[in-house]
C-alpha cells in the first residue's frame, strides 16, 4: 500500500499555499458574469466569472457576493439602469478564498460601476450613431436634440384614444390608469391595453410586436404610451435596442415613454416624447386636453367680446342717425321757432314765388297765420343768420 | 320690401338719408316723406340689433351640461 495522506490534509496544504500567496490580497479583475443566482432573502449572490477569447473560454471560476457586499449589486442596478444578469462584462474587486468542501472561490467585494456605465454609454452612442446613419429620413440630430418623424408629429387637439403598452398587473399600469381615472377635470379617455413583458432579454421584440398590433389595429389611436414602473430592479436595456428605437422613430402615431428611470435617458426616450414616469405621461394627456378647453374658452370669449363691440358700435351709430333724423323733421323745425310758408298748401322754398299782395299761410308750431304780403324787401343785413 | 333688408343694407340707406339731411340736400316738401323713410329704416335696424344682441347674450351663457372629452 503506497503512502497516502488524507484528502483533508492535502486540501489543507493547498489552502496553506493559497493563503501564503493571497491572504489579505485583493485584485481588480475584468470578467463576464454568468450563472447569476441572486438570493435577496439572505442577500447573497452566486455566479461564475468567465473570460473568453473569440468564443473560446479562457478562464472560469465560481464567485460569490456575501451579504456585506450585496449592496454592490443594488448600487450597480440603480446606477446603470440594468439588471445584474448573465452576460454582462464587469470589473470587480475580489479576494481569493479556498474551502476544503466548496473549493476555490472568488469573493467579490466591489464592482467598478463607472466602468460598466462607460461601456453602456459607449454601446448606446454606437446605437445612436447607427440610427442616425441608417435612418436619415426619420431621425436627425439638431443641437444635441434628436428630432424624429415620431416626436415631431403634431398631437391632435384633443387626446381621446390611448394605446397603452405596459406589463400586466404592474405598477406602471396601475399608476397610469389611476392618474387618468382620477383626473380633476373628469375628462374621459378610451384606453386600449397592449400587455406584454417589458423587461428581460426579448422585451424589445415583444414591445415592437405590440407596436405592430397597434399599427394594424383599426382603432383610431391618438397616442401610444409605453409605461413601466421604476425601482432599482428596472432594466433599461430593452429601451436602448436599435430595432425598437428605429420602430418608434418612424411610428405614425405619437409615442410617449414613461419608463421610470430618473438617472438615464434611453434611446427609446430620445426617439419618442419622454415623460419619465407613467403618472407623468397620463398627467400630460390630461393637461393637453385642458389646454385645448382653455384655448376654446378664450377664443369664445374673444369672439363674443368682438361681437359685443361691433353691436355697440352699430348701436352708437344708429343712435346718432336717429338724433339727426329727429332734429330734421318738420315738426322739430317748427318746435325750434322756425316757420314754414305755404301758398295754397304748397311749401314755398323760393322767396321769388312771393310778391306784394300774395295771400300766404305761415305754419307755426301750433297755429297757422293767414296773411297778405304788404311789402317785400331783400334782407341785406342778414338779420337772423 | 323693408323686411327683406339686411342690417347693413338698411343702415347704408339710413346713412345716405342722414347725409342728405345734414347737407341740406332734401327739399322741404320732401322732408316729411324722407323722415318717414328714415324712421322705418331705424326701426328695422333696431329690431335686428336687438335680435343680434339677444343671440350674443345667449351664446355667453355657461353650458348646463359640460361635454367633456
Amino acid at each position: 500500500m503506497p503512502d497516502f495522506i488524507k484528502l483533508s490534509a492535502l486540501l489543507g496544504q493547498i489552502n496553506e499555499a493559497i493563503l501564503t500567496s493571497f491572504d489579505g490580497e485583493v485584485f481588480w479583475v475584468a470578467a463576464r458574469i454568468m450563472n447569476v443566482k441572486k438570493y435577496t432573502g439572505n442577500r447573497r449572490c452566486y455566479l461564475t466569472l468567465e473570460e473568453s477569447d473569440n468564443g473560446n473560454k479562457q478562464a472560469e471560476i465560481k464567485a460569490v457576493f456575501w451579504a456585506n457586499a450585496y449592496q454592490e449589486i443594488e448600487k450597480f442596478e440603480k446606477i446603470t439602469g440594468q439588471v445584474f444578469r448573465d452576460g454582462i462584462e464587469i470589473i470587480c474587486r475580489v479576494k481569493v478564498r479556498f474551502h476544503p468542501v466548496y473549493g476555490l472561490n472568488l469573493d467579490i467585494v466591489q464592482i467598478d460601476v463607472a466602468h460598466t456605465v462607460g461601456t453602456l454609454e459607449l454601446e448606446k452612442q454606437q446605437t445612436l450613431d447607427r440610427l442616425l446613419k441608417e435612418n436619415q429620413a426619420t431621425i436627425q440630430l439638431f443641437d444635441g436634440i434628436y428630432r424624429t418623424y415620431n416626436n415631431r408629429l403634431p398631437l391632435p387637439s384633443v387626446i381621446e384614444n390611448i394605446a397603452l403598452i405596459t406589463a400586466p398587473n404592474s405598477d406602471g399600469q396601475r399608476d397610469f390608469q389611476q392618474e387618468i381615472r382620477k383626473n380633476r377635470h373628469q375628462y374621459t379617455f378610451t384606453i386600449h391595453e397592449f400587455l406584454t413583458t417589458i423587461q428581460g432579454e426579448n422585451a424589445h421584440q415583444l414591445i415592437t410586436e405590440q407596436l405592430r398590433l397597434i399599427e394594424e389595429s383599426e382603432l383610431p389611436f391618438d397616442v401610444v404610451a409605453i409605461v413601466r414602473g421604476g425601482g432599482a430592479q428596472s432594466d433599461f436595456k430593452p429601451f436602448d435596442n436599435y430595432e425598437l428605437s428605429k420602430r418608434i422613430a418612424g411610428f405614425r402615431i405619437p409615442v410617449f415613454t414613461g419608463i421610470g428611470h430618473d438617472r438615464n435617458q434611453s434611446i427609446a426616450d430620445l426617439m419618442a416624447r419622454e415623460q419619465k414616469t407613467p403618472t407623468k405621461v397620463a398627467a400630460l394627456f390630461v393637461d393637453h386636453n385642458f389646454e385645448f378647453e382653455n384655448n376654446l374658452m378664450e377664443l369664445k370669449t374673444r369672439f363674443l367680446n368682438l361681437v359685443k363691440d361691433q353691436i355697440q358700435t352699430a348701436a352708437d351709430k344708429l343712435t346718432n342717425a336717429k338724433r339727426i333724423v329727429k332734429l330734421s323733421s318738420p315738426q322739430a323745425i317748427l318746435n325750434r321757432g322756425f316757420a314754414i310758408i305755404t301758398i295754397n298748401g304748397k311749401i314755398i322754398t323760393n322767396p321769388a314765388d312771393i310778391t306784394a299782395h300774395t295771400d300766404l299761410q305761415t305754419l307755426l308750431r301750433d297755429e297757422i297765420i293767414y296773411s297778405t304780403v304788404s311789402k317785400k324787401v331783400k334782407d341785406e343785413k342778414k338779420i337772423i343768420l | 320690401m323693408k323686411k327683406k333688408l339686411s342690417y347693413s343694407q338698411a343702415f347704408a340707406e339710413l346713412e345716405l338719408l342722414v347725409e342728405q339731411l345734414e347737407d341740406g340736400g332734401i327739399q322741404l316738401e320732401d322732408l316729411a316723406l324722407k323722415i318717414r323713410q328714415a324712421n322705418g329704416l331705424i326701426e328695422i335696424c333696431e329690431d335686428k340689433l336687438r335680435k343680434i344682441n339677444k343671440d350674443a347674450n345667449e351664446a355667453v351663457k355657461p353650458e348646463t351640461v359640460k361635454d367633456k372629452k
